[in-house]
C-alpha cells in the first residue's frame, strides 16, 4: 500500500535554512566524550569490594546488572549455631548472642560483590 | 523503483535513498549480533549507547538507562560520577545524534518489525515527543534519587523505569519467566510489566515506534545533540521540487519539509529518498564557506512551525 501523500505546505524551498551544521562544536564535545569515556575506564570509585580494595567504573557498572550491591544496613546476621550440632550447646548459642550484641555496625554502608551472577530482580 | 508518492511524476526516488532504505533493516539486523552476544558478557561494565536491557541473558553492554537510574539512587549513599555513561553519551550524540535510534537500537528494530504488520497508523502530534524528556528527569533521574535518600536501593524501588520499561519486559522478563516455567519454578514476570508489555506491542502496531516517540528517555537526550552532530541531513534547496517526497517518507512525523535535525528525528534516512535532504558529516573547511542564498520570492512562507 503506498503512503499517504502529506500536501505541500506553502513554503519556499530558496527561503530555507540548510540546517548546516558547524565542525567544531560537535567535534570538542566528541573529544570530551572520548576523554571521559577514557578517564571513566581508568577510574576508581569510592566504593569497596567485597573481596577489598575500591571498585573499578566499569565493576559498579555490572554490579548493578547483576545484583552485585550490598547495603550494610540489609545484610542478614550471620545464621546461628546448628542446634542438631552436637558442638553447639546452649552456651555456643549465648556466646553467639553475645557475639552480635557487642558486634559493632560494619565500616561500609555499600559494596560491590564482583562474584554476583544473579541478573537484576526488577 | 516507482515512487510511493502516488500520483507523483515529477521525481523518482534518489540512488542514495533507495540504497539507505533497503539496507537499513540489515544494518540494525547486524547490530543485533553486538547487542545480543553472550560471549561478550564481560562489556556489561561499559554502557551502551541503545536501548537495551542489560538483564536479557544475551546482552553485551550495560542499558544507559538503568545505569543512570542506578547511579542516581546510589548517590545518597555514595556519591559517584558515571563517566564512563557521560563520556558514551557525548561521544555517540556528538558523532551522529540519534542516528543509533534509526541504525542500531534493538527496541526499535523490534518496533520497525511489528509497524510492518499493519499499514494504518495513527498519527501523533509533535509536542508528545517532549515526555521523553519527563520520562528522563522524572522517572530516571529524579524519582530514583528520592527513593535513595529514604533508604531503598534501587532494586528494592516499586516504582521504577527498569520496573515499568517494556525493554526490560520483552528481554529480561519474558526469557527469564520461560526458564522458568520450564525449570518447574513459580517465577513470573509481574502482571503490571506484562500489561505493559502488551499495551506496547498492540500500540506498536497501529503506532510507529510508539516508544521512541513518547517514552524513551535515552532517544531523547541523543536528539538533543541533533542540532549540532557531526553527521547531519543538510537541505539543498536546488534540488527541491517541493514534490513533499521527505515528509511523506518520514515514519516519525516529523515536519521534514521545515526544519530536519530536530528532536523528533531518529536519522533513519527515509528523507533523504527525496534528494534533497542530504546526509553529509561536518567538515572545518565548510565552516567558513556561507551557503549562497537565492534572492527571495514572491511565494509567502505561512507554514504550521516545525517540530522541536
Amino acid at each position: 500500500m503506498k503512503p499517504k501523500r502529506v500536501p505541500q505546505p506553502p513554503l519556499n524551498p530558496a527561503l530555507r535554512d540548510p540546517e548546516r551544521h558547524e565542525f567544531w562544536p560537535g567535534f570538542i564535545t566528541a573529544v570530551i566524550g572520548a576523554v571521559l569515556l577514557f578517564a571513566g575506564a581508568r577510574h576508581l570509585t569510592g566504593i569497596d569490594t567485597v573481596e577489598g580494595g575500591s571498585a573499578w567504573e566499569t565493576q559498579l557498572i555490572r554490579a548493578f546488572a547483576t545484583s552485585g550491591l550490598q547495603y550494610a544496613d540489609r545484610m542478614p546476621p550471620p545464621a546461628p549455631p546448628r542446634l542438631d550440632d552436637p558442638d553447639a550447646s546452649a552456651e555456643a548459642l549465648d556466646r553467639w548472642a553475645r557475639e552480635q550484641a557487642a558486634a559493632a555496625p560494619p565500616s561500609w554502608r555499600i559494596r560491590v560483590d564482583l562474584g554476583a551472577k544473579q541478573a537484576c530482580p526488577t | 523503483m516507482e515512487c510511493p508518492v502516488p500520483q507523483c511524476k515529477q521525481r523518482e526516488p534518489t540512488q542514495l535513498g533507495r540504497k539507505l532504505s533497503r539496507l537499513r533493516p540489515w544494518v540494525q539486523t547486524g547490530f543485533l549480533g553486538v547487542w545480543l552476544a553472550p560471549l561478550g558478557q564481560w562489556l556489561h561494565g561499559i554502557p551502551g549507547c541503545v536501548f537495551h536491557c542489560y538483564s536479557c541473558p544475551l546482552s553485551s553492554f550495560g542499558c544507559p538507562v538503568g545505569i543512570a537510574a542506578n547511579t542516581a539512587a546510589l548517590l545518597p549513599v555514595a556519591f559517584e560520577i558515571p563517566y564512563l555513561l557521560i563520556g558514551m553519551l557525548l561521544l555517540v550524540g556528538a558523532l551522529g545524534g540519534s542516528i543509533v535510534c534509526g541504525w542500531a537500537c534493538p527496541f526499535g528494530f523490534v518496533q520497525d518489525l511489528l509497524g510492518r504488520l499493519t499499514t494504518r497508523k495513527i498519527a501523533l502530534p509533535g509536542w508528545v515527543g517532549h515526555f521523553r524528556y519527563v520520562v528522563l528527569v522524572g522517572l530516571v533521574l529524579l524519582l530514583p534519587l528520592a527513593l535513595g535518600f529514604k533508604g531503598i536501593p534501587f532494586e528494592e524501588q516499586v516504582v521504577s523505569i527498569c520496573r515499568l520499561c517494556p525493554a526490560g519486559a520483552l528481554e529480561a522478563g519474558v526469557p527469564y519467566s520461560v526458564q522458568s516455567l520450564l525449570a518447574g519454578n513459580a517465577w513470573l514476570m509481574s502482571g503490571l510489566k506484562t500489561g505493559i508489555l502488551a499495551a506496547f506491542l498492540v500500540s506498536a502496531l497501529v503506532i510507529h515506534r510508539p516508544w521512541c516517540r513518547i517514552f524513551c528517555p535515552l532517544g531523547g537526550l541523543l536528539a538533543l545533540f541533533n542540532r549540532f552532530s557531526l553527521f547531519h541531513l543538510r537541505f539543498n534547496s536546488k534540488e527541491c521540487i517541493e514534490c513533499n517526497l521527505c515528509r511523506t517518507r518520514c515514519p516519525m512525523g516529523v515536519k521534514v519539509d521545515q526544519k530536519v535535525n530536530v528532536s523528533g528525528c531518529i536519522r533513519c534516512l527515509e528523507c533523504a529518498t527525496c534528494g534533497a535532504l542530504e546526509p553529509c558529516f561536518a567538515f572545518p573547511k565548510e565552516t567558513s564557506a556561507a551557503t549562497p542564498r537565492e534572492p527571495p520570492p514572491s511565494k509567502p512562507s505561512t507554514a504550521e512551525p516545525p517540530d522541536s
